[in-house]
């Protein structure tokens, strides 16, 4: 049974704003419009309400609320994210976390932050950079997004090749479950006991609950670091380069490549950092350390791999400003795509590194073949590919043309060994490829596991793990053409009933 | 539906957040259609024809934006928010009951109109002779605008900041003088004349002959905002007759941000080469004073917090100028606090418009400046010396707000310059 749309609803409004105050709850539709989105703009979904909680207090009063009343909620910091995941129906309430942003504490001493879900990732590493430290995972839109989204998304970043996507970098989380409780996970002095609780919120997808306050390790900023830009005339001789460094065994703080489409957006861009534009592609290559001396061989090393592997130049970064400007161009190219065309379709998927050369003339075989644009800009040091395909929607029968070169990327993609997706979720965008990889008993569990959480399934309905395809109504489809994935086989004796959650 | 050309600007939008965090609205309320890319979400939806113009909602939405445009510099793929903003603004005029509100009506009539506004400003200079602005001054909605009106107030001397006074020969005129003329203004002539004054002695002394046009009037950039673009361009065809006597290269300094910002855009309002050719030659004081260096006056003893008009920064990107200017001062510090480039929430008619919203915008800047504690805050538009001075009088923050010219003027008095 659909629930009545909460926007009809005039006693769940009422009682919203008897806890947040009338002017943070949004009904009108206008306002509701503006949350339609997120970064992967081709989802829209307009949500029944919208609340605007400004204490942790409100966020579990809210909940609480609509549990009683049985209204899914979804929650939703920024709205940076690139799968749909922070989208609301008709029939649920959106809850923004962007009146969250105090930061708790900065203890240096202890190299730790306490903040609320709404602060900005950059404001963090700015209110801790006066002590010499940071927040190290960065995503690109670090700028803009909030640290409450790189916890639901276990958000990636350039930087984390070295130091670990965000999940290394939670130690505890107070979290509001879906019937409103606040419990407490982990633990700020180090690992707990029992299973990783943390781990298991972190990329959860706002699927198990809100978390209201979040403990972060704080790193110190690295004494020593040296950014180097080279060039190559050709995508596949870059990505052989990446190999070569990597197999190296030394590790970079991070590895990142643009082609020539990235490279003349962002050079067109106020954030133009001098990348040549006739190259076919660019790598950026931080390295970082505690001593000048040791980062200064190791980048002599790399500078000399990626010479032999067919670098026309490689330029290192004079100063902290030069570096930033090279790194700001490359954080701001997603950004930069509309320069292209009026609308954009962002893919994340992860591939072995040493796949990376062929995946990527395959990429490029299939955009010729959909008559398409795709312009590469990604992580290569972790094999995490973001093929950004531009189009005009208004074209008729573009955007499905769009969606079928999507697919058949993400086929070349696992048939090469990878996955559906690096850093941006699975949210609304990649349900249509959970079942390429995992099988029905796989799923099953997932749904299992999110249903300790939430019983109900009620928080962020219908993202992540497609129903459809769970064991119990599409476990025998996959039972019998085999399974993808090794950790569950098929013909598994794991299954979940709809009845064994029943309370 | 009007032309498409302002909505078309919007298309580059990709929806990817970069502009939020540069939205001092967003700032102060956390939302989304307070927000750049809400409101294009909006904006698009009613080109769209999915929203309809005379939806109060949208219009709320789209009037608390300040117009301040710190979207477009952050933007990577180059949005053109200001100019979508314009059309949809003109699109919701055409269809709000009675038209523009009557408040904006009025004030328009009484700072910009030829006949009230004279008498609106002699009236206003009375009042703030009399002493009484400064000491009403508050957070009540008289007292904001008595300190808006006290922070208008001539310093005859800005006090005692001279560190000495230089034995320095009164040069003659520097010789092949370039002719530069003066665009007066509304506001700015009616309450601001002591910066038309220093901006005249300040250019003259880096080789400039100032000339004055009449005939001219209201740049017309206060009747563009409020989706008033007819009114708009009968105003900048009188201000292309009263300066097309002058040579037809000859450089138009403007003193006021906003004013400078509508007049260098006449070409996109009259969509015609005229328009075009008149904004090639208007110039802001502070980028005619930086093409002379401008030459150093004498030291000024005194703390300054440098906060550039958003539409001087972002507008007309001018970012360097103003601090050339202010680093011909010697001795003169300038501090900088981390939201300087953030709007003051004054935006030409928002104050008024938008109290609730302009306050809580002005309030983190307040804020900055308590901790950097300046002797005087600098900044180049009418709107944000008054905002910025009412609210610093209201906090009780005792930093005076005045124009850079100002500041350089009384280093070229002090080096006796004028003598």
């Amino acid at each position: 049974m659909t629930p009545p749309s909460p926007s009809q609803s005039d006693s769940l409004v009422d009682a919203l704003a008897g806890i947040v105050g009338a002017r943070h709850v949004r009904t009108a539709l206008p306002e509701r419009m503006t949350y339609a989105r997120d970064g992967l703009p081709t989802h829209r979904r307009v949500p029944g309400v919208v609340v605007l909680p400004g204490q942790r207090d409100e966020v579990i009063a809210v909940v609480r609320l609509l549990a009683t009343l049985g209204v899914p909620l979804v929650p939703r910091g920024a709205g940076t994210g690139l799968s749909g995941g922070a989208l609301a129906d008709g029939d649920a309430v959106l809850i923004v976390l962007t009146r969250l942003n105090r930061i708790l504490k900065i203890d240096p001493r202890n190299r730790l932050a306490v903040v609320e879900p709404g602060v900005v990732n950059v404001r963090l590493s700015a209110a801790a950079a006066p002590h010499g430290l940071h927040y190290t995972p960065d995503p690109s839109s670090q700028t803009a997004c909030t640290i409450g989204g790189n916890v639901a998304e276990n958000s990636g970043g350039p930087h984390c090749l070295k130091y670990g996507v965000t999940a290394n970098h939670v130690l505890a989380l107070e979290v509001v479950l879906a019937d409103g409780r606040a419990v407490e996970l982990g633990s700020p002095g180090g690992e707990p006991w029992g299973p990783d609780l943390v781990g298991l919120f972190v990329g959860s997808e706002g699927n198990f609950g809100i978390a209201t306050r979040i403990t972060v390790r704080l790193l110190p900023v690295p004494r020593a670091i040296r950014t180097q830009l080279a060039d190559f005339d050709s995508l596949r001789t870059a990505g052989e380069a990446v190999s070569a460094v990597i197999a190296s065994g030394i590790v970079p703080a991070a590895l990142e490549m643009m082609d020539q489409s990235c490279i003349r957006a962002v050079e067109d861009s106020v954030y133009a950092a001098g990348y040549p534009r006739d190259a076919a592609a660019v790598l950026l290559v931080e390295l970082d350390g505690g001593s000048d001396a040791a980062v200064e061989a190791d980048a002599a090393t790399v500078a000399e791999i990626l010479r032999s592997h067919g670098a026309r130049a490689v330029r290192t970064a004079a100063d902290a400003a030069e570096r930033e400007r090279l790194w700001l161009g490359r954080k701001k190219a997603f950004g930069a795509m509309g320069r292209l065309s009026r609308d954009l379709v962002v893919q994340d998927a992860v591939v072995p590194r040493s796949a990376l050369p062929d995946v990527l003339e395959t990429i490029g075989e299939i955009a010729a073949r959909y008559g398409l644009t795709v312009s590469n800009v990604f992580h290569a040091g972790d094999g995490n590919l973001h093929p950004n395909i531009s189009f005009d929607g208004r074209v008729p029968g573009l955007k499905a043309r769009v969606d079928a070169a999507s697919g058949e990327i993400m086929t070349a993609c696992i048939a090469a060994g990878g996955t559906i997706t690096g850093e941006h979720g699975v949210g609304l965008d990649k349900l249509r490829y959970m079942p390429l990889i995992f099988d029905g008993d796989s799923l099953a569990a997932m749904r299992a596991v999110r249903r300790v959480w939430d019983p109900e399934e009620r928080v962020n309905p219908g993202k992540v793990v497609p129903i459809h395809a769970c064991r119990e109504w599409y476990g025998s489809r996959n039972a019998e053409r085999g399974t993808r994935n090794g950790f569950a086989p098929s013909g598994s004796a794991f299954r979940v009933s709809r009845s064994a959650f029943a309370p | 539906m009007t032309d498409r050309a302002g909505f078309a600007a919007l298309d580059p939008c990709v929806h990817c957040g970069f502009c939020l965090q540069a939205c001092p609205t967003f700032l102060a309320t956390g939302d989304e259609a307070d927000s750049p890319r809400g409101r294009i979400e909006l904006m698009r939806a009613l080109e769209a024809g999915e929203l309809a113009p005379d939806d109060p909602c949208v219009a709320l939405h789209l009037d608390r934006c300040l117009g301040c445009r710190g979207c477009e510099p952050v933007c990577p793929s180059g949005v053109g928010y200001g100019r979508g903003l314009e059309t949809a603004r003109a699109l919701l005029a055409e269809h709000r009951k009675g038209g523009v509100s009557p408040l904006a009506r009025l004030a328009l009539a009484a700072l910009t109109g030829s006949g009230v506004s004279p008498v609106v400003y002699r009236l206003a200079r009375l009042l703030r002779a009399s002493g009484l602005p400064r000491r009403l001054a508050g957070w009540s909605r008289i007292g904001f605008a008595m300190g808006m009106l006290a922070a208008t107030k001539p310093v005859r001397r800005l006090g005692g900041w001279a560190v000495r006074r230089a034995a320095d020969t009164l040069t003659a005129h520097p010789p092949n003088r370039l002719t530069v003329w003066l665009f007066r203004g509304c506001i700015m002539d009616g309450l601001f004349s002591h910066v038309h004054d220093a901006t005249i002695r300040t250019l003259e002394v880096n080789g400039y002959a100032v000339r004055e046009a009449p005939g001219q009037v209201c740049c017309g950039a206060l009747h563009a905002h409020a989706g008033l673009p007819h009114e708009a361009r009968t105003l900048a065809r009188q201000n292309l007759a009263a300066f097309g006597q002058g040579g037809a290269d000859e450089p138009i300094v403007v003193n006021s941000a906003g004013c400078g910002a509508m007049l260098k855009d006449y070409g996109h309002l009259l969509g015609d080469g005229g328009g075009d050719a008149f904004g090639a030659r208007v110039k802001d004081v502070t980028e005619l004073l930086a093409a002379r260096g401008p030459r150093p006056g004498a030291p000024l003893d005194v703390t300054v917090a440098y906060d550039p008009p958003c539409h001087l920064l972002h507008a007309q990107r001018i970012a360097e100028p103003p601090h050339q200017v202010l680093r011909a001062i010697p001795v003169l510090r300038v501090t900088s606090t981390a939201d300087a480039a953030q709007c003051c929430g004054s935006a030409g008619l928002f104050a008024l418009m938008e109290p609730a919203m302009s306050r809580a915008v002005l309030a983190p800047k307040l804020a900055s400046l308590k901790a950097a504690r300046p002797q005087v805050v600098a900044t180049g538009n009418p709107g944000c010396v008054m905002q910025l001075g009412a609210g610093l009088a209201a906090a009780g923050i005792p930093a005076a707000v005045r124009h850079p010219v100002e500041l350089l003027d009384e280093s070229y008095r002090t080096a006796g310059y004028y003598a």
